[in-house]
């Protein structure tokens, strides 16, 4: 349904624009620029769809490229990373443009990475990176969010505060690129500054219940514990619970997306902070990526950029209405 | 009238009616509904993709099939013995990392990463193997628990090593070859699952412990109880997965070289789905690795298929669910009701018109009389289906019994008898070669031979095979009858190819060409059909010329000659078209003429329903077969004829009495000795004009 | 060993349990409080209901691997409509109505198709996550609305101090004990574990039975899915694809039920259920990894089941054919 909504769309689109060009002053580069997106395919890889995130990225590329007349494809290999090999495999014989891909880990995907390039597809990757690099990278600075958590813990929680100085944190999957590198970073920071003590450090596989769990655990050992750091806000959802449950004043940061759900939590009270990398933004730097190499068309794999995103922490103080995003449907 | 019996003869003589029931009672016919289910993804794919079947897609498609088949042969092994291996997919997943290891951290080089990922799979396995073989624990639950143990190793092994695997780029072609070679175009690990699977096939279909394999899954008890070392082959289909799945995985990493946190997760379940879409049966026994790979084929084309049609994972997950629901369901019912259908379409009788039966009035050749009226009784009450009877030199009478044996009478008074040799199979047909061995047809054994030592040797069990035919005709399912040509080749009626001994009335229901004539020669060992589509042949017996032999056809109620030599060689006479019942052995009389016994007397009932095969298919898929309508063989007779055919002499037992049945008769010195397959007895009646001196023996072979 | 009687799976694993318990008791500084004791019980009530409903289908000698994935969605569906504005009751209301059509046709398709179980129910599992994920809703996590307060306090409320996610898991488990040993039904789904063509001939009803023993298991992880959506204020459908279920099916073969049927109480599954629960507050104290605690966990589950097979070995002649 989707694609035909475009495809009507662009040929509107393109409709209206040979009658403007024939009354109008020509600007020399609109023809160009839009020559440069005319049956071009984008296909787009998830770890999977159904999470915030990706959605958002999806309608986020979607709304800026689809009026210029792009095709995207979405693969959703539904968190299972055989399958999305697969699916990369399928892809580099199909040939679109450009693949977006959202890498499950930092190896899975190298070598397919690589033999798309050679095949002469671009490839930009999204907030979690692969060994390869490739043309570009839109994403989330993990070691550099991590400094920035544990610098924050140690500000909140320091006994010079007055605190207990006790921080613990919940993984999602220990070997997921994003819980490696931001541990990387926080312990950083926190060998810095022995005076906090990092009292559990957990992994919960992304689950809210499990997540639960080893909070209720961890305040009722520690019920002087001064904040938890989560890595995902969804599984934090049931770490946030844990805390109400406990009646004590423990201080939740978490990070994610930055989603209607997210400002929603902060509101009720349940998460203290958010560390967002906005994903509307991150969609909208895919979206111009994508139009710089359709359009400056350099060797797939000539030049590699990254884009680190601009990391929000969000509190109850800092928020406004406008500082979550809402999914079309949401 | 004639009309409609031409077309009902044209109808039954064009369409192969019993080829249903002989395509469905074959072995291979378990893997119809799989294989069809396989077409039918293979279809709907290629319908829906035009290019998925495309020879890019194709090369990767089958790149991934090779590893994940492995997997599927790997569950297949442990399920036919009975048990299941959950822990492959972590097996899969620590064969991955343990390779990528291997090679990239520890700079192993490329043989020691194969043997040393195998030993870990192995080793997986021999754990798993030691708890459900040895100690006997629930396979199920075991194998859970490995499966969360493996992958907490994998996860541990991940942390370790995942930054050093990333960091490191292997330069080795030969860790590359297995994922990324070719064999003449097709990928190394399509080539290396072919070969494991054919490998696997033979050892299953052609192997001692391929079939310890399947005795212990289809029944641990029974096999335990036969001797079979049932730990040891349950451990050791364990270890055989574990070292399967950790291949797997090192293809895997060869072809990726990733080590994610999620490899292998679920590819348990995959497996299982795969196994079972192949018609692979969970408790055991039932399974092969052309199963295997046909369900690896269809899981693999289907979940492929599905992520390349870039469907919502929703709609995927949903359509993968109500697949195999489709799926097993089919093939559930299919195995349920499969032996009933056989069971009702297997009987397939065919048209068959018999010449109008001669009277047994005064006026007939046959005209009834109480000749064997003064017969007296041998072995009465201590002998169970005397089928056949022979006289040595010395007047020993020997027969068949029921339970299996050779039964010698001794002369002159025959009350004493002993086991003369124990064949462990229906005796039938006997007869002397020149050397005075015993030759013996053993219904659902063949032909055997026992010496004067009382040796038994097998002559042969087997012919040549036809090729069209479905049913597999190459066994000898029930030898008959037989005799000796004078350069010693024997001669034997193989009476139906398609029912067993105990159920040879039912070949009469059917009265098509199911039987056939076959030749054993003793020079060459070798063994050839002679003559083939023959109803229900019988007797034979060799005619005086030494170039030809008479033959019976029960169900077609004749006796032809067969020549085997001579000017005339492969031609096939009638000699008795029309008899008035079912003729069984033939056998030579002292004046140069041939008894004959008839088993049955026709009836008009069945003569009449033999012109109706559709009436008769009825009554085998409506009633019970004890209700059937049988050929009557509760009364025969003996009969004497010529070489032209004439009938000079017929032998009744009016009452019954002595002789309810007939099926064959021995003249000797003087006398007729008489048997009958249901009999309890032997007859022995004084023939009045015959030559005192005549034996068989003689008559065959000279004054020896 | 007099006093005890016979040693069964269910009183072994009570033993390690209670060794477990003593242990951590000595050595862990916090472990034998009550506050921490509750908090065990608490953390596992949703698996030892979850864990009930299996048991009740595992005597009738069934298992029901679409437990989790039926419980996700019906439950996430609940909150979807209520979210929409429907009125909570009535949103739970479909929700359950949606649970007893997948217990349903559970039951339907293995009594009467005669698929097995296992194979009817994963790929009920599979189906059901994909309808939901297709028909019912876009995302994998559905939030509860904040003014549903009667809801949440099945997950998180208490009452004299102990928390309700624990009355629920003893409301399930006495109901469930009492249906077994009281009612004609919970009888005859024993007797259909045990025998089923026994049971067939004596003139049980076998296939309704069947049918009602998916829909009951469906009904219980319903409940389940509700503590669990009310404790974290949200339901992740995504749990139909963890492992969740094989922990489920731990708990019960663990307490000592048979997977071929007729053996076996809700006691069992409670005995199993807290074993785990013991594990995991333990190593969550003593903060080890959770990699580690994974192995932990399976070498003593594993340590359980040679223990019951070294002390009741299992024969070649007496095992039943295709227990696997």
């Amino acid at each position: 349904m989707r694609r035909i909504k475009a495809i009507i769309m662009a040929a509107a689109l393109a409709a209206t624009t040979g009658a403007v060009t024939a009354q109008d002053i020509e600007d020399p580069t609109r023809a160009p620029y839009y020559d440069s997106f005319k049956d071009k395919t984008v296909a787009f890889l998830p770890v999977s769809m159904g999470i915030d995130l990706t959605e958002g990225w999806a309608a986020g590329i979607k709304s800026a490229l689809e009026p210029l007349g792009v095709t995207i494809e979405i693969r959703d290999p539904n968190f299972n990373t055989a399958a999305g090999a697969q699916a990369l495999t399928s892809l580099i014989s199909e040939k679109p443009d450009v693949i977006v891909v959202h890498n499950p880990d930092v190896q899975s995907y190298a070598r397919l990475l690589r033999r798309a390039e050679e095949a002469g597809i671009y490839v930009v990757q999204v907030n979690m990176r692969s060994a390869y690099s490739t043309d570009a990278f839109v994403g989330a600075d993990y070691v550099g969010m991590g400094r920035q958590i544990g610098q924050r813990l140690v500000d909140l929680c320091s006994p010079d505060n007055g605190k207990s100085g006790k921080v613990a944190v919940t993984q999602g999957v220990l070997t997921a690129a994003a819980s490696i590198y931001q541990m990387k970073g926080i312990n950083e920071v926190l060998n810095d500054h022995p005076e906090i003590q990092l009292v559990s450090n957990q992994a919960a596989d992304w689950d809210a219940t499990k997540a639960k769990n080893i909070a209720a655990t961890v305040i009722q050992q520690h019920p002087d514990l001064c904040a938890i750091t989560g890595f995902w806000d969804v599984m934090d959802v049931g770490t946030a619970a844990a805390i109400k449950e406990s009646g004590q004043d423990v201080y939740l940061l978490t990070q994610g997306g930055g989603n209607q759900a997210t400002c929603d939590a902060i509101a009720a009270g349940s998460f203290d902070e958010s560390v967002v990398y906005n994903v509307p933004g991150q969609a909208r730097d895919i979206a111009n990526i994508i139009k710089q190499l359709l359009q400056l068309k350099p060797e797939p794999g000539a030049m590699k950029t990254t884009l680190f995103t601009q990391l929000e922490f969000i509190t109850a103080d800092n928020m406004d209405s406008g500082t979550c995003w809402k999914l079309p449907g949401q | 009238m004639a009309l409609t019996d031409t077309l009902t003869r044209w109808r039954y003589r064009l369409v192969p009616d019993h080829l249903v029931g002989e395509v469905l009672s074959k072995r291979w016919i378990d893997n119809a509904i799989p294989l069809l289910i396989l077409l039918a993804v293979v279809c709907a794919f290629s319908f829906a993709m035009p290019d998925f079947f495309g020879p890019s897609s194709i090369s990767d498609l089958t790149r991934q099939w090779g590893e994940f088949s492995l997997l599927v042969l790997a569950l297949m092994i442990v399920m036919v013995a009975g048990g299941i291996d959950l822990s492959i997919g972590s097996t899969f997943a620590l064969g991955n990392i343990v390779a990528l290891a291997l090679i990239a951290v520890a700079g192993w080089p490329m043989w020691a990463v194969v043997l040393g990922t195998l030993a870990c799979g192995a080793a997986v396995g021999l754990v798993n193997g030691l708890l459900v073989g040895y100690l006997r624990l629930r396979a199920f639950l075991t194998t859970l628990v490995t499966l969360i143990i493996v992958r907490a190793v994998v996860d541990m092994l991940l942390l370790n090593y995942s930054v050093a695997i990333a960091s490191t780029f292997i330069d080795s072609d030969s860790w590359y070859y297995p994922g990324e070679g070719s064999v003449f175009g097709v990928p190394f690990s399509v080539v290396l699952t072919i070969i494991l699977a054919i490998i696997i096939h033979l050892v299953f279909s052609r192997s001692r412990i391929g079939w310890q394999v399947l005795a212990t899954g289809g029944s641990r008890r029974s096999a335990h109880n036969v001797g079979i070392p049932v730990r040891r082959v349950v451990c050791a289909t364990y270890v055989v997965s574990g070292v399967l799945a950790a291949l797997s995985g090192l293809l895997f990493a060869s072809r990726l070289g990733g080590a994610g946190a999620d490899t292998g997760v679920g590819l348990e379940i995959m497996a299982l789905t795969a196994a079972v879409l192949g018609g692979n049966s969970l408790g055991g026994g039932r399974g092969s690795a052309a199963k295997a790979i046909i369900g690896s084929i269809t899981a693999m084309i289907m979940v492929n298929g599905l992520i390349r049609m870039g469907v919502p994972a929703g709609a995927n997950s949903l359509m993968l669910g109500l697949v195999l629901f489709t799926a097993v369901a089919i093939d559930v019912r299919w195995i349920k009701n499969l032996h009933k259908v056989v069971s009702k379409v297997y009987v397939s009788p065919a048209y068959a018109s018999l010449p109008k039966p001669p009277g047994t009035d005064s006026y007939s050749p046959y005209a009834v009389n109480d000749k064997l009226a003064p017969v007296t009784l041998i072995g009465l009450g201590e002998i169970d289906g005397p089928e056949d009877i022979i006289l040595d030199d010395d007047d020993n009478i020997y027969t068949g019994n029921r339970t299996g044996d050779v039964i010698r009478f001794f002369a002159p008074d025959y009350k004493q008898h002993e086991v003369y040799a124990h064949v462990g199979g229906r005796p039938l047909g006997l007869a002397f070669d020149k050397n005075g061995d015993l030759l013996v047809c053993i219904g659902g054994m063949g032909l055997y031979r026992v010496t004067k030592d009382r040796e038994i040797e097998k002559l042969t069990d087997e012919t040549n095979r036809s090729w069209l035919s479905v049913i597999d005709d190459s066994r000898l399912r029930l030898a008959d009858d037989l005799d000796v040509a004078l350069d010693g080749r024997v001669f034997f009626s193989e009476a139906t190819v398609r029912y067993e001994m105990h159920e040879w009335p039912v070949d009469g229901l059917e009265s098509r060409g199911n039987g056939r004539i076959i030749c054993y020669d003793p020079s060459s060992k070798s063994t050839h059909t002679v003559l083939r589509n023959l109803k229900f042949p019988n007797g034979i017996c060799m005619a005086h010329d030494g170039q030809s032999f008479f033959f019976a056809e029960t169900w077609a109620c004749t006796v032809s000659r067969y020549w085997f030599d001579g000017p005339k060689k492969g031609t096939v006479e009638t000699v008795i078209p029309d008899l008035p019942g079912y003729p069984d052995n033939i056998n030579r009389a002292s004046d140069g003429t041939f008894w004959l016994a008839l088993v049955g007397i026709r009836t008009p009932s069945l003569d009449l329903a033999l012109k109706m095969p559709g009436f008769r298919r009825r009554m085998a898929r409506r009633i019970a077969p004890d209700e059937w309508l049988y050929p009557n063989i509760n009364t025969g007779c003996i009969v004497r004829f010529d070489a032209t055919g004439t009938i000079l002499d017929v032998m009744w037992d009016r009452g019954g009495e002595n002789h309810p049945m007939i099926t064959s008769m021995r003249e000797h010195k003087g006398y007729l000795y008489i048997g009958g397959i249901l009999n309890n007895r032997i007859g022995k009646l004084k023939l009045k004009s015959a030559d005192k001196s005549w034996t068989g023996l003689a008559s065959y072979w000279g004054q020896s | 060993m007099g006093l005890l009687g016979q040693p069964t799976q269910e009183k072994i694993v009570l033993a390690l349990a209670l060794v477990l318990c003593l242990g951590f008791a000595l050595l862990l500084p916090g472990f034998w409080t009550a506050s921490n004791l509750l908090n065990l019980v608490r953390s596992v009530s949703i698996l030892g209901i979850l864990g009930v409903a299996m048991a009740l289908v595992v005597i009738g000698r069934g298992i029901d691997l679409s437990l989790v994935a039926t419980m996700a969605v019906a439950v996430a569906w609940s909150l979807q409509l209520a979210e929409s504005g429907m009125p909570m009751a009535q949103a739970l209301a479909f929700g359950l109505g949606f649970c007893l059509l997948i217990g349903l046709l559970n039951g339907f398709l293995i009594a009467y198709v005669e698929i097995p179980a296992i194979f009817a129910t994963l790929a009920m599992g599979t189906a059901v996550y994909g309808f939901g994920r297709y028909f019912l809703f876009s995302l994998d996590i559905v939030y509860m609305p904040p003014d549903a307060h009667a809801l949440t306090w099945v997950g998180q409320g208490t009452l004299f101090g102990v928390p309700a996610p624990i009355y629920m898991f003893a409301l399930v488990s006495a109901l469930a004990f009492l249906f077994l040993r009281y009612t004609r039904q919970g009888r005859y789904l024993r007797s259909v574990g045990d025998n089923l063509l026994a049971a067939r001939i004596t003139g049980v009803p076998t296939r309704p039975i069947i049918l009602m023993q998916y829909m009951i298991s469906s009904v219980i992880g319903f409940l389940a899915g509700c503590v669990t959506a009310a404790s974290v204020a949200s339901m992740n459908v995504r749990i139909s694809n963890s492992t969740l279920i094989y922990d489920v099916i731990l708990v019960v073969v663990l307490g000592g039920i048979g997977l071929s049927g007729g053996k076996g109480g809700i006691r069992n599954a409670i005995v199993g259920t807290l074993l785990i629960g013991v594990l995991l507050n333990g190593m969550t104290i003593m903060d080890i990894q959770y990699t580690v605690q994974n192995v932990i966990k399976g070498i003593i589950l594993l340590t359980a089941i040679v223990i019951d097979t070294l002390l009741n070995p299992r024969d070649e002649q007496t095992a039943q054919q295709g227990d696997i």
